[in-house]
């Protein structure tokens, strides 16, 4: 099975299986658009993630890729995803989305 | 399963001084020559040969083509691997890497496995003008264009974002159709997914516990199968990660000449990889005195995550979150295949049973002696390794299930 098809939200299970189908398709700009907002909305859902001592919150908002594309940051919260460039290669989009996945299914989300 | 060599060209400065031997560089190089030869004599599969530049004490090992050229005269059947060639053009123009491989490959008798990637460490970004935040595009599209060079006479030219060149024909051509076994870095699992859609090998330089190579090989294979675009002509579907090597006849002499070898290794390497790094003082930061002068138990504090503000440590037995700080933590805490070889064999029973392709060692590591890598080898090689050279046959009929109905060429030495 799927890794994406283990994300048991159905909301996020069905955008980041959209974001397969553009990856496979080259909208590459779509499928990081799509990673970012689903790992804001992890960090959302599991505040717990973002306590503890600043370096650790940091980190958790640092481990998102920098390729291009960032979380911006309110209040010590992401809350959007910023485009450095509009243009993203493959394998930075694949990137993006193994990120997403791997982090939803492993906080069982 | 197969086996490797892993060189660094570690070489921590003397705790009492502040420069090397003037003859301390050579002799890295001489004994880690001494210790490939020994690994092809006893049956060791690759050595894989790091490319970093500025990372003093952690690595010297610049120019890995060289290194792997002059071991090639040395040896009869181990394959020579490149863990990794960067790409990004402003390393290494793409025309000259694939003149490179290919010599190496013509001068080894095609024994060449071209591994890839980008480097992370501030040092060598900033060294060469590499934006962090383009690296990988660099590496896509000059790696996608050096195998081009490789397997096409003319190359037609290219006009891209980070290098362009007329046509010509990149020459000489490798020994290997189409072209050697492609390889990328995988330090992060995202990276191994990103293989796997390329078609390329995993060089997983993680130290993963064999739960998590399991997942791994099986999310790689299904990736292979369903979803693979090759960035070369023939793929090659391949899993290697890394472990510490330190074999000795007890676990306790394996842990006296191993810990700190491998506590060095993974300490210098956080180092770099983190702020600490990024402020390094070129010829003045003595690594591994700080090292030595930080209590053992607060060492691995630098990759603890919360040691990154100084060597302070902290909570050193939770295990980091961030991937690639984890893998560091397990790298020291955990000393990988650091035992007697009933335990070094125990230990590789489990990756074996995963289904890993390549375990890599990194044997040469800190201040550990020549005589006792060479002993280690030796110990590893005679006790070992046999057996698991037994079994790969069972490994390959695996493979082939894994593979079947995938229809690109490949060219794999697993």
């Amino acid at each position: 099975m799927a890794k994406v098809d283990r994300i048991q939200d159905e909301r996020l299970r069905i955008s980041m299986q959209a974001a397969h189908t553009s990856l496979r398709a080259g909208d590459h700009a779509d499928v990081v658009q799509r990673a970012g907002e689903a790992y804001i909305e992890l960090l959302r859902r599991k505040p717990e993630l973002l306590q503890g001592e600043g370096f650790q919150r940091q980190m958790r908002i640092f481990m998102f890729p920098r390729l291009g594309a960032h979380l911006e940051v309110e209040g010590g919260i992401p809350v959007r995803v910023a485009f450095d460039r509009q243009h993203f290669g493959f394998t930075e989009a694949v990137t993006y989305y193994e990120f997403a996945v791997d982090n939803l299914v492993r906080e069982g989300l | 399963m197969k086996f490797g060599l892993f060189f660094e060209h570690q070489l921590p400065r003397p705790y009492d001084r502040d420069d090397w031997d003037p003859d301390a560089e050579h002799q890295v190089m001489k004994h880690a020559l001494d210790q490939v030869e020994l690994a092809d004599r006893l049956g060791f599969d690759y050595v894989f040969e790091v490319e970093h530049h500025f990372l003093e004490e952690y690595s010297h090992s610049s120019a890995p083509e060289v290194f792997l050229a002059a071991a090639s005269q040395r040896t009869k059947q181990i394959r020579l691997g490149h863990g990794i060639a960067l790409m990004p053009p402003r390393y290494n123009h793409p025309a000259r890497v694939a003149e490179r491989i290919a010599t190496l490959d013509l001068v080894s008798d095609g024994r060449v496995e071209f591994g890839t990637g980008e480097s992370a460490s501030e040092m060598e970004l900033g060294g060469f003008g590499v934006p962090r935040e383009e690296k990988k595009l660099m590496w896509e599209e000059a790696t996608r264009e050096c195998v081009k060079m490789m397997t096409q006479s003319p190359y037609p030219g290219y006009e891209g974002a980070y290098f362009g060149m007329p046509p010509r024909n990149v020459i000489p051509k490798p020994l290997q159709k189409p072209h050697p076994p492609l390889w990328v870095a995988s330090s992060r699992r995202e990276t191994t997914m990103v293989a796997a859609r390329l078609g390329m090998g995993s060089l997983g330089f993680a130290f993963e516990t064999p739960e998590e190579a399991h997942e791994r090989v099986e999310q790689y294979f299904e990736l292979v199968r369903e979803e693979c675009t090759p960035i070369g002509v023939a793929i090659n579907p391949a899993l290697a990660v890394l472990s510490s090597l330190s074999c000795f006849e007890t676990d306790a002499e394996a842990v006296e000449k191993g810990k700190e070898g491998t506590q060095f290794f993974s300490y210098s390497l956080g180092y770099y990889y983190s702020p600490l790094g990024a402020a390094h003082e070129p010829s003045k930061t003595h690594i591994y005195r700080r090292f030595i002068d930080t209590p053992e138990e607060q060492r691995m504090g630098i990759l603890g995550g919360r040691g990154f503000g100084g060597f302070g440590g902290g909570d050193e037995e939770v295990e980091p979150e961030d991937e690639v700080k984890r893998a560091l933590w397990r790298a020291a805490k955990r000393g990988g295949c650091i035992g007697s070889p009933d335990f070094v064999r125990d230990t590789l029973r489990k990756y074996e049973d995963a289904h890993l392709d390549v375990m890599i060692f990194v044997a040469q590591a800190g201040a550990r002696k020549h005589e006792d890598v060479m002993d280690s080898i030796y110990r590893f090689g005679t006790k070992v390794l046999p057996e698991f050279q037994e079994r790969h046959a069972m490994h390959e009929r695996w493979r082939a299930e894994q593979l079947a109905g995938v229809e690109f060429p490949v060219n794999s030495s697993i």
